[in-house]
């Protein structure tokens, strides 16, 4: 696999500016299998000494070791070429250009004397990769991928509170249309009320996630756990469970790389298989999991489209794309009258992933109280703690997705190899221990 | 082993003639990977070679500083050139409020330096690593119902090399390992469901010598997972070991204690009570193994140690050269190139990115607590947590918080019944008066550890905020 990616990077705050380029990263990863084990090499550059001597590297490890049979799994035979360039790339924004939203979004945060410290991150970048193997797979693809983050900081009494607007996309400047003025505003209001906000309840009670905070639950609580290379391993809570019913009938979980323009899609995985719509939980049976060529091989399934490198230098193994909660029919009234007393957690911040012992822990920046079925206080940072099964027998309603959006986010593999991951969801209601963060 | 490539020099010969200031920071990096599944090699990776550098322009513009900077894996003329011509692009667009920044000039005075690079791992890397992988598999042999499912070992070799427009060449080497174990407990009656516990480090070292120890740890928290409890719900006194600190106290000090925070109000106030009466917290540059440790920072100044926290109160912050001249300081040799979000990118990949303000190894002294027993043995009820999922934490607001992946309920100085599930959180450094993991400590351990980016003996805390329904029956 090789891969190039330019880019740049702007960073706007109360003190600095700093603007440059990303590095020109452009390198070769390559993989052989030695007749028990994959073996892998990488060389930074395109020079055809430097390839030459990462080829001679892995061809004296094969040397060594070849002595079982085949490559387990299908191997990818796909050809095909994406290189279609988003409609406004960002790179005809010019550094000028960008950089004038860039200061246009740190003026709306910056207009409110309450806010003492804003900092606006933009990132984007072109990415090409291309693959090949043995078997005839060629495929090249394209993504243009931007990110912006606007964090306004209110200051009182020595307590320091901040909100966070984050967006990303697949595409070009299109994404920063959707981040108008009204909306860094209500970022700037919130870390303000956040000052007066309140210690979260502490212990076992209703919690609704809104809908960023169930797309984390979907990708770390569930999505790793459906990784199939744990089943492999024997290390996943969801493996004995493939084919039960697991969760309410009307929860369906999946895993989309295909879906247009979202931040975790892909054309091809890092095996050259194409990316496809696979079922995780259909209407609360847990019926798939995502595999690379080895795990479909070792589980008797197909490939997935699920095989991912973080870049040149990272590993191919079973990563997650978007993976998402589709929407129910409640409405968010209905949603917080059913809870009657809890609390409404939201702004996604992180989450991690148990895949053995199917714990799960979600944090976010903020919330609300819930009580007798009315949103009430404002409440400061929280971390809902759980087991992912009875948080899921525990379901007991999703909202319809009103304002659907694909949260653009970072996933690592246990502690490393972070990649683009999406992830998405409605409102939805369960029982968790919560926290203070 | 023979001294290690300058190609940040390389580089500074392709420059003579650009105007200073500038500098340049380059990498040579070779990294190895072993992955088990169970008993079984499932992959080996390297050499992953990689080549790059960073180089930085400092410009006057309006009054400031124009940061220019651009990274490359083209050593070319055609490459530096090229390199050259996008920082000063962007030099011109860029604003900091150094006046009038100083780099380090001169050979640097390193002293000894710290021990940062494990001569076997160095010599033989695919045989250190092959030889670890199979002393982890030896450490577990004739354990009953207990195995590593998973582990995978990362070792990095890097030659390091600084330049700059001063005439200051600076080389030298370092190793890195980053190292994940998941050790799985199972067996027994039916349908008892299996238990997990998954250990991560990063260090500079690949010693086999504690496997075994560490492994009957492992193996023992592993099946304590399988019939641990839900914590208990309240503010109660909780036992942090280092294993625990290490996620939480090097990242909110780092960002309090830094000169970037300063500069934009945010962080710790000079001199303000932020840990307990007689608390000293240093950070230290020339720490044995220390993953922060080398001879100069990323910019060529000479590391060394720094107390940020004295006797309970805020203070030595931390410098880079531009925060230092914005700031009318001196750098106190925490120039880093740090990524600030996946720790185990912070020890290659450097030249990808410029200098800020950043912390080497956190060091909280050893005070007069004893061992473990005997901190256990002054809590009457609490709790002793040995891990946290991820403790992600707050480093502006100084607050951290997480799920209890295994700990154990104290009961009259004892450790009494495994406790997992819940969340324990709080602050860790909060402005003065308000409740904190370092102002509100009660016993400070006798024996320190070296975990990832801390060094420091195991602390209980009188009081710190768990969520748990200890009436609840054991997670699934």
């Amino acid at each position: 696999m090789a891969q190039r990616v330019r880019g740049e990077n702007m960073n706007l705050d109360s003190k600095s500016l700093s603007t440059s380029a990303t590095t020109p990263w452009l390198g070769v990863a390559f993989r052989a299998w030695s007749g028990t084990r994959w073996v892998e090499t990488a060389v930074s550059g395109l020079d055809g000494r430097a390839l030459a001597v990462a080829a001679e590297a892995l061809e004296s490890q094969l040397a060594t070791g070849r002595t079982g049979g085949p490559p387990p799994g299908p191997a990818a035979t796909t050809v095909g070429s994406f290189d279609t360039a988003p409609p406004r790339p960002m790179r005809d924004l010019g550094t000028e250009g960008t950089l004038a939203r860039v200061r246009e979004l740190f003026r709306w945060a910056t207009d409110d004397p309450m806010i003492k410290f804003v900092r606006v991150g933009l990132s984007w970048n072109e990415e090409e990769r291309h693959y090949l193997n043995t078997a005839g797979a060629n495929c090249y693809q394209r993504f243009d991928r931007v990110r912006v983050g606007v964090i306004p900081v209110a200051i009182e009494n020595g307590r320091s509170e901040y909100d966070v607007l984050q967006v990303g996309s697949l595409g070009g400047q299109e994404l920063l249309d959707s981040l108008t003025e009204t909306r860094v505003h209500q970022a700037t209001a919130m870390a303000k009320a956040l000052l007066k906000s309140r210690a979260p309840p502490s212990g076992l009670m209703n919690v609704l996630l809104d809908p960023g905070t169930t797309g984390t639950f979907a990708h770390e609580s569930f999505g790793h756990g459906a990784e199939a290379d744990q089943f492999v391993r024997n290390r996943s809570y969801l493996q004995p469970l493939l084919g039960k019913t697991i969760a309410p009938e009307f929860l369906t979980l999946v895993d989309d790389g295909s879906i247009p323009g979202a931040w975790g899609s892909i054309h091809f995985d890092d095996e050259g298989h194409p990316s496809q719509r696979t079922l995780l939980v259909d209407h609360g049976r847990f019926v798939g999991a995502l595999h690379d060529r080895g795990t479909a091989f070792a589980l008797g399934a197909s490939p997935t489209g699920n095989t991912r490198r973080s870049d040149f230098l990272g590993q191919a193994f079973v990563r997650m794309t978007n993976t998402l909660i589709e929407p129910g029919d409640w409405n968010l009234e209905e949603l917080v009258r059913e809870t009657r007393d809890g609390v409404l957690l939201e702004r996604w911040e992180s989450g991690m992933e148990d895949p053995l012992g199917g714990q799960m822990q979600l944090k976010v920046r903020r919330g609300h109280r819930i009580e007798n079925g009315q949103l009430t206080d404002l409440v400061s940072a929280m971390v809902l703690s759980g087991g992912v099964l009875q948080f899921l027998r525990d379901i007991r309603g999703i909202a319809k997705d009103e304002n659907p959006e694909i949260a653009a986010g970072y996933c690592g593999k246990g502690y490393g190899d972070l990649l683009p991951v999406g992830d998405g969801g409605a409102y939805l209601l369960s029982r968790a221990l919560v926290g203070p963060s | 082993m023979s001294a290690p490539s300058n190609l940040a020099a390389r580089v500074a010969d392709r420059l003579r003639g650009l105007a200073g200031p500038w500098d340049v920071f380059a990498e040579h990096s070779r990294r190895f990977e072993i992955h088990l599944s169970g008993t079984r090699v499932e992959l080996t990776r390297g050499p992953l070679d990689l080549e790059g550098f960073g180089l930085r322009l400092l410009r006057a513009v309006e009054g400031q500083t124009g940061v220019g900077f651009q990274a490359s894996t083209d050593f070319s003329e055609r490459g530096v050139r090229t390199a050259v011509e996008e920082a000063e692009t962007f030099a011109r667009f860029n604003q900091f409020p150094a006046k009038h920044p100083e780099l380090p000039g001169g050979r640097p005075s390193t002293g000894d330096g710290a021990k940062i690079v494990d001569p076997a791992l160095w010599s033989d890397p695919a045989g250190a690593l092959e030889r670890y992988g199979a002393a982890l598999l030896a450490a577990f042999e004739g354990r009953n119902g207990v195995v590593p499912s998973f582990s995978s070992i990362k070792a990095t070799l890097t030659e390091a090399s600084v330049a700059n427009s001063t005439g200051l060449t600076y080389a030298y080497a370092h190793t890195a390992v980053e190292t994940e174990v998941a050790v799985k407990a199972f067996g027994g009656p039916e349908g008892r469901p299996p238990g997990e516990y998954w250990f991560s480090d990063l260090g500079r070292r690949l010693d086999p010598g504690p496997l075994p120890t560490l492994a009957a740890d492992w193996a023992r928290f592993a099946e304590d997972a399988r019939r641990a409890k839900s914590p208990p719900n309240g503010e109660v006194p909780v036992v942090l070991p280092p294993d625990v600190l290490a996620g939480i106290v090097p990242a909110v000090v780092r960002f309090q204690f830094g000169a970037s925070a300063r500069l934009r109000g945010l962080g710790v106030v000079s001199e303000s009570q932020v840990g307990a009466e007689g608390l000293d917290v240093f950070d230290d540059g020339l720490l044995d193994w220390g993953v922060g440790s080398s001879p100069v920072d990323d910019e060529g100044t000479p590391q060394r140690k720094r107390k940020l926290i004295s006797n309970g109160r805020a203070s030595q912050l931390l410098y880079d050269v531009l925060h230092a001249d914005a700031l009318g300081a001196a750098s106190s040799g925490n120039g880093v190139r740090t990524s600030g979000f996946d720790p185990g990118a912070n020890l290659w990949l450097k030249f990808t990115r410029r200098p800020a303000p950043e912390a080497s190894t956190i060091v909280i002294p050893p005070g007069n607590g004893g061992t473990d027993a005997e901190i256990v043995e002054q809590v009457d009820d609490g709790v002793w947590v040995q891990q946290i999922a991820w403790a992600q934490p707050d480093e502006m607001g100084g607050r951290f918080g997480g799920e209890i992946r295994i700990g154990y309920r104290i009961r009259h100085g004892k450790l009494a019944e495994p406790v997992r599930g819940g969340t324990v959180g709080g602050g860790v450094v909060t402005r003065e008066g308000t409740p904190s993991l370092l102002h509100d400590l009660s016993v400070i351990g006798s024996r320190p550890k070296l975990m990832g980016s801390l060094s420091s003996p195991t602390l209980l805390v009188r009081n710190l905020s768990v969520s748990g329904d200890d009436h609840a029956p054991a997670p699934p």
